[in-house]
């Protein structure tokens, strides 16, 4: 309406109008020819017409009227019955546009004296005398399109009123534009298309219940394939009538079902195709909610029709059902399952219940053993869904007998090549059947269990049969036995996934992890994809390892050690070469993780085995601090005094560590420093790798040099070993205890016992008897020293928040701690603990990289919240 | 033509890929993404493009204005999704040209490469709609953790996301970042995609974002000094002029989705540098309406509910 102000400036000849008044006898007489205007009568708010003649006489004025009684004839013409000379009165206009103008005048002064009056009557009683919507007719076309679009806020409630009151009105507007269509009168149907824009974007729930409902939603977006900002005449009810296919798997009976299943896609298909360009955030809210209620009626409706539901599994279960049908009613099953995100948690969960017990899981199991690669696709996705809701509901599932199969078909599909189709479905699930961090134990522990007995190694298999040098590789005892020969090509993604459901294994079950590593030498052969030729699966190798040492486990260090496992990533570091790609960068990640933390013993075995290599990096700033670092290591066997008095209390404030823990290292400091420089004394003579009969050898074949550095753990035990008396006593106790239980039942073992299953073995085979009471020490304490906070993940993608599980660690810490204080032991597993807690003197940079490390863990890591969302709006960019 | 040549041209049309060709392109791409530094050497000339945020038909003005890839030597500052109607398409035509001309196109990552935030700003979504499965969204974060964190332009232009973070004082501490993984919530990784330059902050700030933080001027001249270069280049802002300088031209702002979000209203820029580093910005509008198709957010043609 753009020039409703400048009507001065508008050139003469669309002005000029011959004024006509009816007479008695029928018949116009002509009262001469001027310039019309419209402006405000004297003393008045109110607008008149105003016609002067060249001389600037006034030959008409008419106070324009709220009443209904302007018509406009051919263009040109504007004519009305006038109540004041009671006659009939025209005005003949020049030009078209200078009709089409004082017209637009007259309707917009008429609508705002409606809605002043409107706005005068009590709040929400709309006097339809005072203001209706103008008729619906071609001719009114413009009239209607400048009602929808002009006027402000309150005018648009009053319209949106108005809209709902008339019944006819949006039908009429419909009919109106079937007649059109007839007609091929595009520019009506354009106009036509912009006031229905106009209407949807008055976004009122209310119209849109109306314009959304069966009996005009086809012609609402028919009417919008006519949008004028589009080059082309759009096909949409084509695409909803000729390629849009309703599929009924199971036939749905009830009208209100069917009616909400075509009106959730027709509007989700207008959010998205035919108005995904001028919607705002709040139409598709109120979209979106119109979706959710829809599909929230629909599966409660069908779930609460028991025949619906019974016909749907007895024709899943039936053996005479085609398997062709059978595929649609699983493809059924999942949008039913999907859809029911929109029920009310408590509802959906007593849904999935419900349908665990019809037997879900084993139409999904059936499902997964096909061969259309869809059909297990969509069998995952339902079992993500189910996971997502409520892992239990798998769990229960998988530890009884007749759920073996699944998870076994679960772990198959893990190693299976489907070609294009799956991605990592399977890892997703095992990794929520195996997370350690959801509260509810029981089933959880014995899927754990399950999975650590029969499936691991199946994993661990398939990574060393598409290994090339495997034979020359590994140590000669620790190969399965046939297998070897058997180079089955896996594709490589397999093998990353594998590599990536490990370091998730690492991170929640440290204890187990431990004894199967120890025991089946799962980190050297996980190693073996350092030989790969893909050099994302040779870094993710090195992720691998990373991710053990992040348990600080002195176990696992020392079997890294021993077995000299960091051999073939230094191999691989230096084949590299100068190039600064991935590999570079995780292995000097790597080197700075061992050096910030302090993890002695791999110090000096890196430096000592391996430093002839690494000087020809020793430009890169990490290398040299390296080897400062490890010459620290050397001068503190000396006096460690400085630094271990001073450290400590640095990493606790990095730690966040909470007060009381921080005073007991203050305290403890004095005799830490008493303790380890006796022991230092001992330190470098004696080499000798006391955990490791039978493997030092071969180690100290490789790299004659380590030996010296590596582990003193034995000459401690025996110059300034004085166990504990308490604990000496408990820890074996324990350990039987928790052996017997093992022996008896090996399910649901307590999480904090689990240690104890792994080191039985190895104590038997290993370890001399005063060896084994210590090195049960050392595991206890090992478990117990360990901050749980940086014992957890690097993994991002570790999904939740880790209460339960941490929170035992942590309670395991603070028990510990006073027995540990009391003690003037230096055992190794406590002296290497406080080195950790001791380093030299930071850079504000290392300051954050380690809290930050630290800070990843638990709570934070889970990717279903959503930290940065907030945040996000609020700023601009992004 | 090679498959790949075909895949090109069919992007370019913004026609989404099959999920098979997304898994496969995706595949070559890690491999070619796995050799790059977390520092990326870059050559001049070379042409620096900020957000693009899925905007794809506001792209192909970008590639008209700055010309055709590999003719230019293009850097994309990331944030290749999200907010836009066309994620899939705007990400695997960058991805595509990645694999095709490896050398000619460096793309490094934005905080909106990421799995969280994706499933926030309407990548996933996308995804969902137009391959029915979370597949492809998949693929794509996949190869979001292989992505390079900055590039440094002939040793002189320090080029990143969001900006500079207090752990990292020299370019040789990014580069003992494991990169792989999903952008964390805090350290050095986070802060180079999360962090903005403000004029009030003096050192380091808090940022309103909640990851990153806001670094002032003394930051970054000290930066710029310890490293050498003469600026550093970022986008991760919307600036209404496409680019921004601060801090007596020590930082700039590059943004390159002109009418972020269909309705900011702003224009965009490239910045173009010449074989000496001489700059010139490069200021465009959003594609004209008619250059539009119809978006391309079909659902699935079938429904069961």
């Amino acid at each position: 309406m753009g020039g409703q102000e400048k009507s001065s400036s508008n050139s003469n000849s669309m002005q000029r109008v011959k004024v006509y008044q009816l007479n008695d006898e029928g018949k116009w007489d002509d009262h001469g020819t001027g310039h019309v205007t419209v402006d405000y009568l004297e003393r008045s708010e109110d607008l008149g017409i105003f016609v002067f003649d060249e001389d600037n006489e006034t030959l008409l004025l008419h106070r324009i009227s709220s009443e209904d009684i302007y018509r406009k004839q051919e263009d040109s013409i504007i004519s009305w019955r006038d109540p004041e000379y009671a006659t009939e009165l025209a005005l003949s206009f020049q030009e078209t546009s200078g009709c089409s103008y004082i017209w637009d005048h007259i309707c917009n002064v008429q609508r705002n004296m409606h809605f002043s009056s409107l706005n005068n009557n009590t709040f929400h009683s709309v006097n339809s005398e005072l203001r209706e919507l103008p008729p619906v007719e071609l001719s009114t076309l413009p009239l209607i399109h400048k009602t929808v679009y002009e006027g402000r806020v309150t005018d648009k409630m009053q319209l949106i009123d108005l809209i709902l009151n008339d019944q006819e009105f949006l039908r009429k507007l419909m009919h109106l534009f079937r007649l059109c269509e007839d007609l091929e009168n595009l520019s009506d149907l354009q106009m036509i298309c912009r006031i229905v824009k106009g209407i949807i974007l008055l976004n009122s729930p209310q119209i849109f219940e109306q314009i959304f409902g069966d009996e005009l939603i086809m012609d609402i977006i028919g009417s919008l394939e006519y949008d004028p900002e589009v080059p082309h005449v759009q096909q949409h009810r084509n695409f909803l009538k000729e390629h849009v296919v309703f599929k009924e798997a199971i036939p749905i009976r009830d009208p209100l079902v069917l009616s909400k299943i075509h009106q959730t896609y027709r509007v989700g298909y207008l959010k998205d195709v035919v108005l995904a360009r001028m919607l705002d955030d709040t139409i598709i809210a109120n979209l979106n909610s119109i979706i959710h209620a829809n599909n929230a009626i629909v599966v409660s409706l069908l779930k609460d029709d028991s025949t619906f539901i019974q016909e749907l599994f007895a024709r899943l279960k039936s053996a005479v059902t085609p398997s062709e049908s059978k595929k649609n009613l699983v493809y059924f099953l999942h949008d039913f399952c999907s859809l029911s995100k929109s029920l009310q948690m408590v509802q959906q969960l007593r849904l999935f219940r419900d349908l665990v017990s019809e037997g879900i899981f084993d139409i999904i199991a059936e499902a997964l053993q096909s061969d259309d690669n869809r059909l297990i696709l969509t069998g995952t996705d339902i079992i993500i869904l189910f996971m997502n809701q409520d892992p239990n509901l798998l769990r229960s599932c998988v530890v009884r007998p007749e759920g073996a199969l699944l998870l076994g078909l679960l772990v198959k599909g893990m190693v299976t090549d489907f070609g294009d189709d799956m991605h990592c479905q399977f890892l997703e699930i095992l990794r929520s059947l195996l997370d350690s961090y959801t509260l509810s134990g029981g089933q959880r522990d014995s899927v754990i269990e399950i999975f650590y007995e029969k499936h691991l190694g199946q994993l661990i298999d398939v990574i060393v049969a598409s290994c090339p040098s495997v034979t020359s590789h590994l140590s000669r005892k620790e190969m399965g036995s046939g297998r070897v020969k058997n180079q089955q090509r896996t594709k490589p993604e397999i093998l990353s996934n594998i590599c990536e459901l490990l370091c998730f294994c690492v991170l929640h079950h440290p204890y187990r992890i431990k004894c199967n590593f120890l025991l089946n030498n799962v980190a050297d052969k996980v190693l073996l994809l350092m030989q790969r030729r893909e050099k994302y699966l040779v870094v993710a190798a090195v992720r691998f390892f990373r991710t053990i040492l992040s348990r600080h486990d002195e176990h696992i260090i020392g079997h890294i050690v021993r077995n000299n496992l960091l051999k073939p990533i230094v191999d691989a570091f230096m084949k590299n070469g100068d190039r600064y790609n991935l590999l570079n960068s995780a292995v000097l990640e790597l080197l700075e993780y061992i050096r910030k933390e302090n993890l002695k013993p791999l110090l000096k075995y890196i430096v000592d085995s391996f430093w002839d290599e690494f000087v020809k990096f020793e430009h890169l700033p990490c290398i040299q601090s390296f080897k400062v670092k490890y010459e620290q290591c050397l001068e503190n066997g000396g006096a460690r005094g400085t630094i271990s008095v001073s450290d400590p209390r640095k990493r606790i404030d990095e730690r966040a560590l909470e007060k009381e823990e921080e005073d007991y290292f203050n305290e403890d400091s004095d005799e830490e420093d008493t303790a380890s420089a006796s022991a230092s004394q001992s330190r470098k003579v004696q080499p000798q790798p006391v955990l490791s009969n039978g493997v030092s050898a071969s180690h100290q074949s490789i790299s004659p040099r380590t030996g010296g550095l590596v582990d003193y753990d034995d000459d401690e035990d025996d110059e300034d070993y004085r166990p504990p008396p308490r604990r000496q006593k408990d820890n074996p106790d324990d350990e039987e205890a928790t052996m017997d239980s093992i022996r008896l039942k090996r399910k649901l073992v307590p999480k904090d016992k689990e240690p104890d299953i792994n080191k039985r073995p190895r104590l038997n085979k290993n370890l001399k008897s005063k060896d084994s009471v210590f090195a049960a020490l050392c595991s206890t304490l090992s478990q117990a020293v360990l901050p749980s906070k940086k014992s957890a993940s690097i993994m991002h993608s570790s999904p939740q928040a880790g209460d339960g599980d941490e929170n035992a660690h942590e309670q395991n810490h603070k028990d510990f701690t006073p027995t540990r204080g009391s003690s003037d032991s230096s055992s190794s597993d406590d002296e290497t603990h406080k080195e950790k807690e001791s380093t030299s003197p930071r850079s504000c940079s290392e300051c954050v990289q380690s809290t930050s490390d630290n800070r990843q863990l638990g709570s934070e890591d889970s990717p279903l919240v959503q930290p940065k969302s907030s945040p996000e709006m609020a700023v601009n960019g992004s | 033509m090679s498959d790949l040549d075909r895949q090109i041209e069919q992007l370019k049309r913004c026609e989404p890929l099959k999920e098979s060709e997304v898994k496969a392109l995706c595949l070559k791409a890690m491999e070619i993404l796995v050799e790059e530094s977390n520092v990326q050497r870059v050559d001049a000339p070379v042409t620096i493009c900020g957000d693009i945020h899925g905007q794809f038909y506001d792209m192909k003005e970008l590639f008209k204005v700055g010309g055709d890839c590999p003719k230019t030597n293009y850097l994309f500052l990331g944030d290749f999704v999200d907010r836009g109607f066309y994620s899939v398409e705007t990400f695997l035509l960058l991805l595509a040209l990645k694999v095709r001309y490896p050398d000619r196109i460096t793309l490094i990552r934005g905080n909106h490469e990421s799995r969280q935030i994706t499933q926030v700003y309407g990548f996933y979504d996308e995804c969902l709609r137009k391959y029915g499965s979370a597949n492809v969204w998949r693929y794509c974060t996949d190869i979001f953790d292989y992505l390079s964190l900055s590039a440094l332009i002939e040793n002189k232009i320090f080029s990143v996301h969001g900006g500079l973070s207090p752990a990292i004082s020299t370019l040789d501490q990014i580069r003992t970042i494991d990169r792989k993984q999903e952008v964390p919530h805090d350290g050095a990784m986070c802060d180079l995609l999360w962090s903005d330059p403000e004029d009030i902050v003096d050192g380091w700030g808090l940022s309103p974002r909640g990851a990153g933080f806001l670094f002032g001027g003394s930051v970054v001249t000290s930066f710029n000094h310890s490293n050498n270069i003469d600026y550093i280049c970022r986008a991760h802002q919307l600036v209404m002029e496409g680019y921004k300088w601060m801090f007596n031209n020590q930082i700039v702002t590059v943004w390159s989705a002109p009418n972020y979000c269909y309705r900011c209203g702003n224009v965009a820029a490239i910045l173009e540098l010449d074989e000496n580093l001489n700059k010139q910005f490069r200021v465009f509008d959003a594609a004209p309406q008619e250059s539009r198709g119809t978006p391309a957010k079909k659902p699935a043609p079938d429904y069961f509910l």
